[in-house]
């Protein structure tokens, strides 16, 4: 028996700069059976250095995937030196996924904040491709400054299927910026969708996921069907290291994808 | 696993019996030709589990030990996981590790239900290959324990004094002064056990509940875990989790070290002098340290009196994670508290002076 912490080897075939920061990576898996859900991550990383958690930014096709990943430590800064052609090794999919239900043709409404949209990417590529089984669709992207926002050339084609708001926090001087300004708190009441009939799905900063989380159900959305992306510190994604532990719940393994009111009130969490 | 009823391994006959103690023990010298032996022996001040060249150096007689058994045996306090060659590719190699039998005699019931805790945690959703082949090859002998200390509050929480589960290790003993009551709980065991003693009758068991009775009105220590859930949550703000923090915690993670369930790992590469061979392990870490929730832009748990609420409450909530209290009532982490935090006291506290 082989140890859940072995993982497989993948090699980077694409990489897309994103912004100063961020990259995607796109990745053939060397396990060809490799298939994960939207919302689902993997522990991505290279012998030497280390592994840390990072959400499939597409969904898998013949072993190939991506990963959109933000320079900020140990692991995600030093793969920003990788080349094509160079090996990683992940291990997954882990997690819960976001609850996709095309059974029903309700509304969705998407929230997302900085490389929060990364997750939130697979379930928008998914909604495109299956249209006609959804109602109304929204997605509420906000960024601190134009040169933050991620899949910039692909949102301008999400428009002719849903409705989009891309937003700023502020633009800086000399910047031409031709879309919205302010917090995405502000584009809730501008979405069509019908809360009675909406799922919402929410990714990004906790604190922003609290606004956005308080905003909806002034709206009239409800708690069941508001759903959330946590992000905690891990190690070993299998509900063993405990470093992702949020009251009771293993982010690991019980999310990261949770329904607001499972994770409300929790010791340490703002939500 | 041994006689667990994990593994649905259950179809033997259970059967006891009265076994003067020097017999019993050269039972455990003839064990030694096939199994590595571990028990409790006495060293200078203090007792510790260590393996044995003899029965003659068990201690039975121990009190609560600094690490608990399990925690030493089965799930390793540092362990390697992995390892990998870099060449023109990445190579990743298993570590595979050999099975070595292995016996551990004198577990207290409290050890033995935080290794019926770390069970869940390493055969689980995911299994842990390395702890399930070393507790599949673990027999484990319990002892009923004969005294109470100070910090032991087992019998609050259903682990103690003496054994009530019926499985998932494979005998247990009762000191009935020169002989043991010797019970047998797996299969395994009344395969190996070989010896012919008395059968066990029924005043025996009459004589063992109540020495059982009478330890049981000895204990000094208590929690009332009725309600316990509902309580932390209506006082997460309660003042006894700063006042603690601030006053007396000192963040050295000796509570969550002893602590025989305390499961948390880290997960470490080390890399060789001509960066062509790594090596990965895992160790045991602690959610005192600063670092242990902190992420990009944030640390969860970046204030004292969080992390110190976070060992209590895991401690003595959180029954839905795996369905048990995580709690065996050791004592270990008052015990070895240097500024002798007592979660007990902080639970009587919020009792007493609820914020709601
Ligand atoms: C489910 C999940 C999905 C995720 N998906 C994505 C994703 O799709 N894309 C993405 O970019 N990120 C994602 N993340 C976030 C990502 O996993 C974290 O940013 C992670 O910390 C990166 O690991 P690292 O080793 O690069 O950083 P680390 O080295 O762990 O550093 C993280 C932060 O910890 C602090 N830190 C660490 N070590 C030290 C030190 N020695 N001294 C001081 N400070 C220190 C720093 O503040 C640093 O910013 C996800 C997280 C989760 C839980
Ligand atoms: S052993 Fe005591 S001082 Fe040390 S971290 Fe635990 S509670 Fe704090």
């Amino acid at each position: 028996m082989k140890t859940p912490l072995f993982p497989f080897k993948a090699q980077i075939i694409d990489i897309k700069i994103e912004t100063a920061d961020t990259k995607t990576y796109t990745l053939l898996s060397k396990d060809a059976a490799y298939t994960a859900k939207p919302g689902q991550f993997n522990m991505v990383g290279y012998p030497g250095v280390g592994e840390a958690p990072i959400s499939l930014s597409s969904s898998v096709t013949d072993g190939i995937f991506q990963h959109t990943i933000k320079g900020v430590g140990r692991v995600t800064k030093f793969l920003e030196r990788f080349k094509i052609g160079d090996e990683i090794h992940f291990r997954g999919p882990y997690g819960t996924h976001w609850p996709l239900d095309m059974q029903s043709g309700n509304d969705v409404l998407i929230v997302a904040g900085g490389v929060g949209l990364a997750p939130l990417r697979p379930v928008i590529h998914e909604i495109v491709k299956m249209r006609n089984f959804f109602g109304k669709v929204t997605v509420i992207y906000g960024s601190r400054s134009p040169d933050n926002i991620i899949f910039m050339d692909e949102i301008e084609t999400w428009r002719k299927d849903i409705e989009v708001f891309l937003t700023v926090d502020e633009i800086p001087l000399n910047m031409k910026w031709n879309y919205d300004v302010g917090m995405v708190t502000k584009f809730i009441d501008k979405s069509t969708v019908n809360p009675l009939n909406a799922y919402a799905f929410i990714c990004g900063p906790e604190i922003m996921m609290l606004f956005v989380s308080k905003g909806l159900f002034f709206r009239g959305f409800l708690p069941s069907r508001v759903y959330v992306s946590l992000e905690r510190r891990m190690k070993c994604g299998i509900a063993q290291c405990g470093h992702c532990q949020h009251g009771s719940k293993f982010v690991c393994k019980d999310g990261p994808v949770f329904a607001y009111k499972e994770i409300t009130k929790l010791p340490d969490g703002l939500l | 696993m041994s006689g667990s009823g994990m593994t649905g391994e259950n179809t033997f006959q259970n059967s006891d019996f009265l076994i003067k103690k020097d017999i019993f023990f050269e039972f455990i010298d003839t064990l030694r030709r096939e199994y590595r032996v571990f028990g409790p022996v006495k060293e200078k001040n203090h007792y510790a589990f260590r393996e044995i060249s003899s029965a003659s150096d068990l201690y039975m007689d121990y009190s609560t030990t600094m690490l608990s058994p399990g925690k030493m045996f089965i799930y390793k306090p540092k362990e390697d996981v992995l390892r990998f060659r870099i060449e023109s590719g990445i190579s990743i190699e298993e570590i595979r590790y050999g099975v070595e039998k292995q016996i551990i005699v004198g577990i207290h019931p409290c050890d033995i239900h935080s290794i019926l805790y770390l069970d869940r945690v390493f055969l689980g959703d995911f299994i842990d290959p390395y702890y399930k082949i070393r507790r599949e090859n673990t027999l484990l002998i319990a002892l009923n324990c004969t005294k109470v200390l100070e910090n032991c509050f087992c019998s609050s929480v259903g682990t103690g004094p003496y054994l009530k589960v019926q499985s998932g290790y494979d005998i247990v003993l009762t000191d009935l002064g020169d002989e043991y009551l010797v019970e047998l709980k797996s299969l395994k065991a009344s395969q190996i056990f070989n010896i012919k003693g008395k059968e066990a009758y029924p005043d025996i068991f009459k004589l063992k509940s109540d020495k059982e009775e009478a330890l049981l009105k000895s204990f000094r220590k208590s929690i009332d875990i009725n309600g316990l859930d509902e309580l932390f949550f209506k006082n997460l703000n309660h003042p006894v989790w700063i006042l603690t923090a601030d006053e007396k915690c000192l963040s050295c993670s000796n509570c969550v070290m002893v602590c025989p369930t305390c499961f948390c790992y880290d997960i470490v590469d080390e890399m060789s002098i001509n960066l062509k061979e790594i090596r990965r392990f895992r160790q045991l870490d602690a959610c005192q340290d600063f670092k242990f929730a902190e992420v990009h832009g944030g640390n969860y748990r970046q204030r004292r009196a969080s992390r110190l609420r976070q060992f209590v409450i895991h401690n003595l909530n959180y029954t839905s994670q795996y369905g048990l209290i995580k709690t065996v009532g050791c004592g270990r982490c008052i015990t070895w508290c240097p500024t002798k935090i007592d979660l007990t006291e902080m639970v009587k506290e919020i009792q007493r002076n609820p914020l709601h």
